[in-house]
């Protein structure tokens, strides 16, 4: 039980850092996203570029690069500001492939009929295309906001007191490294768990508002 | 940008060197877990209650827990059983346990996509159940979790960068170390990030291409 | 458990023989005690509107649908469907009833060779070569020996029924089952599998044909059995009852078929 408390103490750190990370990389994937269906070639091999590279290299890598590596003059990243942002912006690059493979699902019939009806750009987003689009990425979004979830543990390595810091520490103070990790993974299991089913609820609504 | 260079010139081997080992660390669990994931897929479905369950438990945990969790269990908690693992060995094993996990569920996803009247087809003809699921089911379930598993071997290999924790010499904890003898983190991790990249990247365009190409003949 | 039995006194006339064969989902009936005999060498199609059970009757005679009760006998291997039924009871019923489906469900992983061969090799123990020369001298017949290296997907559809049916005689069957084999076929090519299966027919395999082709139904068949909700309401000469239907479902039936 005292271990189990001395885990949960990394709880809010954990949650906190998901949900910044998410809500980056959400905003992040917009402007990637326009650049995605830029008429532009250029605009878009490059937007393109950048996407692959933000998913080719290792999430840790962009955290030590941020934290390590990114000191100008007395400027300096705290461990919990490279984190977020590390994963954040590699959470939007996968954000604009799920959100892309979401517009990607719905009809040409959509588009056709809103620019028939002479719908504005602006009513063609946020009333036909937008809700459609959203539904059908919710699923994609909480997969990868679960996975973000237990990817948040890596900021542990740069000294963000999430729930992998607080249980190597106590693995090392208490003694019983076995029954602490498996605390440790009991708790993201847990965590995971609600997330999905919201995600399942939501679904099912969505489906309900947009299918009819 | 100089110091890019000459950092390439007096680390550059050093890093290949870590490399060697990320590949390493990826082949090995790649290998043993997709040995033990088609077990774990048949596993989840069968109706051997104690296979079941033991299936259940390794895929979920598995899946469910971080793979840094994974890693540190095996290298910092089970010297606590009186099991004292290298760190090589530690993390491979910690590897092929994630990815035993997320691949059993990728091939179990395969094997339910395989179309009935495939297997109904084997039947009519009279094929045993085994030979049916040997010749038909899990080779076409295969084919259909094919790119899945070849994204997430991709993902694999940039998840073996958290065996750095472990002090595992692999290529994060060589760029690392180069990093702070040179007091030049920024451009060692770019380094270190570009050689991630050339490999990751490719193969995500390659996994792509065999989706692309295999969706012909489905 | 197992209920096979080789009857000797009845293999000489009939090849199949459904007795009083039931089946139902839920409340739902879809066959009401249906009883078939179908003689050696001869040819029965099965007509009638969708819904009828045709498709269902004829997937239970080899059973890849299980009925709730009612006896199966296909040339002396007999199968009771209110016992349980193994494996080892079933293999050589399949083996003797080839299956041709309406959407063809050949392995797409496979080549057409090893879509024919394969089966040949597990279930009858060839060796590769055996298969393979069995499998070209079939294709050979069905007019695709170039096809035998491809996958099926680079192939027709009408090709693909015919390797289907290509699939199913290289195990020897002594009654074919044919479900809707045309149905999925652009008619221009669901010709060819007719021809194919004329051809059969004329060699003198004994074929069930489900069906909506009343052209094949009425010269190619020597009996037609009209079903409807779940029985069979007339059976017989297939000219005679095109002609002059018995049954008022059967004359609607053929009225709606021959209007359209």
């Amino acid at each position: 039980m005292e271990l189990l408390k001395a885990i949960a103490l990394g709880l809010p750190m954990t949650l906190l850092v998901t949900a910044v990370a998410l809500g980056i990389g959400s905003i992040v994937a917009l402007p990637l996203l326009a650049g995605l269906r830029s008429g532009k070639t250029a605009v878009r091999f490059l937007t393109r570029a950048i996407i692959d590279l933000l998913r080719g290299i290792p999430p840790v890598v962009w955290l030590f690069l941020l934290f390590y590596g990114i000191s100008a003059g007395s400027f300096r990243l705290s461990a919990f500001g490279a984190g977020v942002i590390g994963l954040g912006v590699v959470a939007g690059a996968y954000l604009t492939e799920i959100f892309r493979g979401a517009l990607g699902g719905i009809k040409a019939g959509q588009w056709e009929a809103s620019e028939a009806l002479g719908l504005d750009r602006f009513t063609m987003w946020s009333k036909v295309i937008g809700p459609q689009g959203l539904r059908v990425a919710i699923p994609g979004f909480t997969t990868y906001a679960i996975g973000l979830l237990k990817d948040s543990s890596i900021v542990s390595t740069i000294g963000v007191a999430e729930i992998v810091y607080l249980t190597q520490q106590s693995a090392r103070t208490s003694g019983q490294g076995i029954t602490v990790y498996f605390i440790a993974a009991a708790v993201y299991i847990m965590l995971s768990m609600p997330i999905g089913m919201l995600s399942r609820n939501l679904d099912i609504k969505m489906r309900k508002a947009v299918a009819r | 940008m100089n110091t890019i260079f000459q950092d390439i010139l007096d680390y550059g081997p050093a890093l290949l060197g870590g490399l060697r080992i990320s590949l390493a660390l990826t082949g090995l669990s790649l290998l043993f877990g997709t040995i033990l994931a088609l077990v774990f897929a048949l596993g989840i479905t069968s109706r051997n209650k104690a296979f079941r369950w033991t299936s259940t438990f390794f895929v979920e945990i598995g899946r469910g827990a971080p793979a840094l969790v994974l890693l540190q269990l095996m290298y910092y908690g089970l010297p606590n059983a009186d099991i004292t693992l290298s760190s090589f060995t530690s993390a491979t094993l910690a590897l092929t346990w994630t990815a035993s996990a997320y691949m059993a569920e990728y091939i179990r996803g395969g094997l339910a996509a395989v179309p009935g009247g495939e297997i109904e087809g084997a039947q009519a003809l009279g094929m045993s159940q085994q030979d049916t699921l040997r010749y038909v089911t899990i080779p076409q379930g295969i084919r259909i979790a094919l790119p899945a598993l070849m994204g997430f071997a991709v993902l694999l290999f940039q998840a073996t960068s958290l065996a750095y924790s472990v002090a595992v010499p692999e290529l994060m904890s060589q760029a690392y170390s180069a990093g702070s003898s040179s007091f030049n983190y920024l451009s060692l991790f770019i380094i270190a990030g570009a050689i991630y990249a050339a490999i990751s990247i490719p193969a995500t365009w390659l996994s792509v291409g065999v989706e692309k190409h295999l969706a012909k003949h489905l | 458990m197992q209920s096979i039995a080789t009857d000797p006194l009845t293999t000489g006339q009939t090849a199949v023989r459904v007795t009083n064969l039931a089946k139902a989902y839920g409340d739902h009936v879809v066959l009401r005690d249906v009883s078939l005999e179908v003689a050696p060498g001869t040819v029965t199609a099965l007509i009638g509107p969708s819904g009828a059970g045709k498709s269902t009757l004829l997937r239970c005679m080899n059973l890849l649908e299980r009925p709730d009760r009612g006896q199966i006998e296909i040339c002396s291997h007999r199968i009771d469907a209110s016992k349980a039924i193994s494996a080892k009871a079933l293999a050589p019923l399949r083996r003797s009833a080839g299956m041709v489906f309406q959407h063809f469900n050949l392995f797409p992983h496979m080549t057409v060779l090893r879509n024919i061969s394969l089966p040949q090799q597990r279930i009858l123990g060839r060796s590769r070569e055996e298969a393979d020369t069995k499998s070209m001298e079939l294709l050979a017949r069905m007019g695709l020996a170039d096809k035998a290296k491809q996958y099926p997907s680079r192939c027709s559809g009408g090709q693909q029924q015919r390797i289907a049916i290509a699939r199913a005689l290289a195990l020897g069957p002594e009654v074919m089952l044919f479900d809707e084999p045309t149905s999925a076929l652009d008619p221009e090519v669901g010709v060819e599998v007719l021809e194919v299966m004329k051809e059969l027919a004329a060699d003198g395999m004994t074929m069930i044909v489900v069906t909506h082709e009343m052209g094949f139904a009425e010269n190619v068949s020597d009996t037609l059995v009209v079903m409807a909700d779940g029985g069979i309401i007339e059976q017989g000469d297939p000219q005679r009852i095109m002609r002059d239907p018995q049954h008022e479902r059967t004359r609607r039936f053929l009225r709606a078929v021959l209007e359209r």
